[in-house]
């Protein structure tokens, strides 16, 4: 089972996606942590988290984007270019940051370049950068607005039942995830970083049920797994965006295992529940925009650094590994601050700078991880 | 029984036979494409030099880039470490290791016990590294010794703006056709490559005794250039700078001979 799941994280074009198409089903991609997948998954839709996952080249992406911008919202482009992304339906792009804000316009625009690569459904999704309340509004408007243009194109209704329900759907799997990181907090641990984070990739790209109903079997077995963690440094990994399974297996080659993490496609989406009971589109709006540790979010460093710092003592790691995509300003910026004030605290960390996509650098980060695991051994 | 050192760097490749605690032989040759040829050569140099054999080695310790494909080594530990080892165990009142390599350069803090403190290695280009000064040694038509020596007999170094190798080399070859003497160009050159890795180094806060380490330390250009910028002298070793990654695997091999966790100098 967990084999599927590994084959799901690193392939887009994946067996269940297959599956829901041939089924007749329709496939939404999404760029971001801030685009709830609940009102896809209330539409009838698979919420699809993009991803710049199995590029080899830039070109493309090159051709669009500045130099100066980070490299995964170049590698979805270029998937994207390169016709990867044929079997979505719709695609909602939003201003996760600037470099995701300006892969809205660069796909519209390589879509003139590249015929019949822009998803019938294509919208782009504003996401206020503070959580007060008129924000908290203009967010339930735009949800509002999201629900409108969805009904319109597939020709479905959304319901606040359909909503609810999907919101119970999708708590679900962050209460399972929750159990899964318990067993990753732990003295031995179960399970690699790697494939915690197979796990948690495969979650937003196959259906939600299904993945759940998997997941709980994992994590039985994992009950009576024998520990994989002997003798390893336990690590934390924060920072920009990873759905890289590779580069964990990286770093877990180092005598290391990453038992947690606070990077987008990993363990940031699911510490606080959303209310089932109340008004959805309020409910999610507010949610969404007030229990996220991204930087993009203006005036929360001390929460972010306090639940990392509280992270750091729940699971009792032994160094935190702050990486960054190249020319992230948001996570660039932040991990020199927060490497200040966590070294301040006795917490040994290293900084690492990379490219996203194909591991171009292993040597040099294999040297620089194992400089960190001797440092703390 | 000696311990040994063998570092299979990006660049070039070098071993360290240290016996106690005096360092015997050492030897230097460039990389190949076949890490394990390379270590089995420099290693064959470096026993041939002190007239030993491999079975007088007790233990051997691989590092640099190709530290995992030495079949010889009973250990393989990273560059970062072994630098800061080798230059704590010559001597052991420094607290900064700038080490320069071929492809890389790295800034290393320590504590009194040479252990790891904070390190940083470049990350964005080659700039900072011995191809830099390579390839602006290769345009002056000089010898990558004389881009030091000869920094020495400027009296007015140029100003490289670019800190980008390919750029860097368009202004030197704008100043060449200018007739600038070769000493200021070969100055600035230097003086270019020390401000890029100064600020590496400052970023891990540079504490002293500071020492260079790497081939780019040989180039006394370079030196005279970081303690400018850095404001501190920089410590001379008195072991080629360029093997010290080598030595540093050799000091640990012989602490993992003896079972401890600090062996000293008797230099």
């Amino acid at each position: 089972m967990m084999e599927k799941l590994r084959k799901t994280a690193l392939n887009l074009h994946n067996e269940f996606v297959q599956k829901w198409k041939k089924q007749g089903g329709k496939v939404v991609g999404y760029a971001c942590t801030f685009i709830p997948e609940e009102i896809l998954h209330a539409a009838g839709l698979l919420p699809f988290r993009l991803r710049g996952v199995g590029t080899t080249s830039v070109s493309i992406g090159d051709s669009y984007f500045g130099p100066v911008n980070c490299s995964l919202p170049k590698c979805m482009l270029q998937l994207a270019g390169q016709g990867a992304y044929a079997f979505l339906d719709g695609a909602i792009l939003s201003n996760g940051c600037d470099s995701m804000r300006r892969l809205e316009e660069c796909w519209r625009k390589a879509s003139e370049d590249y015929p019949g690569t822009l998803p019938g459904y294509y919208e782009y999704f504003s996401v206020p950068h503070k959580a007060v309340d008129y924000s908290i509004d203009f967010y339930a408007q735009e949800l509002t607005e999201m629900i409108s243009t969805l009904e319109k194109h597939f020709k479905v209704t959304i319901t606040a039942k359909a909503l609810k329900k999907s919101i119970r759907v999708y708590n679900q799997g962050r209460l399972l995830l929750r159990k899964l990181d318990e067993l990753r907090y732990r003295g031995e641990v179960p399970i690699t970083g790697a494939d915690a984070m197979a796990i948690l990739i495969a979650g937003h790209a196959m259906p939600r049920e299904e993945w759940g109903a998997m997941l709980k079997d994992i994590l039985a077995d994992l009950e009576n797994t024998p520990p994989v963690s002997d003798h390893k440094k336990r690590l934390m990994l924060i920072g920009s965006a990873n759905d890289d399974v590779d580069f964990i297996n990286l770093i877990e080659d180092s005598s290391a295992i990453v038992v947690a993490d606070t990077v987008c496609f990993g363990s940031r989406t699911y510490a606080n529940l959303v209310d089932e009971k109340a008004d959805p589109i309020p409910t999610l709006a507010s949610h969404y925009l007030s229990n996220s540790i991204c930087p993009r979010m203006l005036g929360c460093y001390k929460d972010r650094r306090s639940y990392i710092m509280d992270l750091v003592n729940k699971t009792a790691v032994d160094g935190v590994i702050l990486q960054n995509v190249r020319f992230c300003d948001l996570h660039g910026s932040e991990n020199g601050v927060l490497e200040r004030d966590l070294e301040a605290a006795g917490i040994p960390c290293m900084r690492l700078e990379r490219e996203y996509g194909p591991l171009v650098e292993t040597g040099r980060i294999r040297m620089r991880l194992d400089a960190f695991v001797e440092r703390i051994s | 029984m000696m311990s040994a050192g063998c570092d299979v760097g990006s660049l070039t490749t070098k071993a360290v036979i240290l016996n106690n605690t005096r360092v015997m032989s050492h030897a230097l040759i460039p990389s190949s494409f076949n890490p394990e040829k390379s270590a089995a050569e420099v290693m064959a140099l470096a026993l041939n030099a002190a007239g030993l054999t491999m079975k007088d080695i007790g233990f051997c310790v691989g590092t640099g880039y190709g530290r995992e494909k030495i079949p010889f080594v009973g250990k393989a530990v990273s560059e970062i470490a072994c630098h800061a080892k080798g230059a704590h165990w010559l001597l052991p009142s420094i607290r900064t290791i700038i080490d320069i390599g071929g492809q890389d350069c790295k800034a290393i803090r320590i504590d009194e016990k040479g252990n790891i403190v904070r390190f940083i290695t470049n990350d964005k280009c080659a700039s900072g590294t011995g191809r830099f000064l390579e390839v602006m040694a290769k345009l002056l038509g000089l010898e990558l010794e004389e881009l030091g020596t000869l920094s020495g007999q400027s009296r007015n170094p140029i100003t490289l703006a670019a800190t980008c190798t390919a750029w860097a080399q368009a202004e030197v070859i704008v100043h060449l056709n200018s007739n600038t003497p070769k000493a200021d160009l070969a100055a600035g050159i230097n003086q270019a490559m020390a401000a890029r890795v100064a600020i590496l180094a400052k970023s891990v806060g540079v504490e002293k005794d500071v020492c260079m380490t790497g081939g780019v330390a040989k180039n006394a250009g370079v030196l005279d250039a970081m303690e400018k910028h850095l404001g501190v002298p920089m410590r001379r070793l008195r072991v080629d700078p360029q093997v010290m990654g080598a030595l540093g695997a050799a000091v640990l091999a012989k602490e993992k001979m003896e079972g401890a966790s600090h062996v000293r100098s008797r230099l």
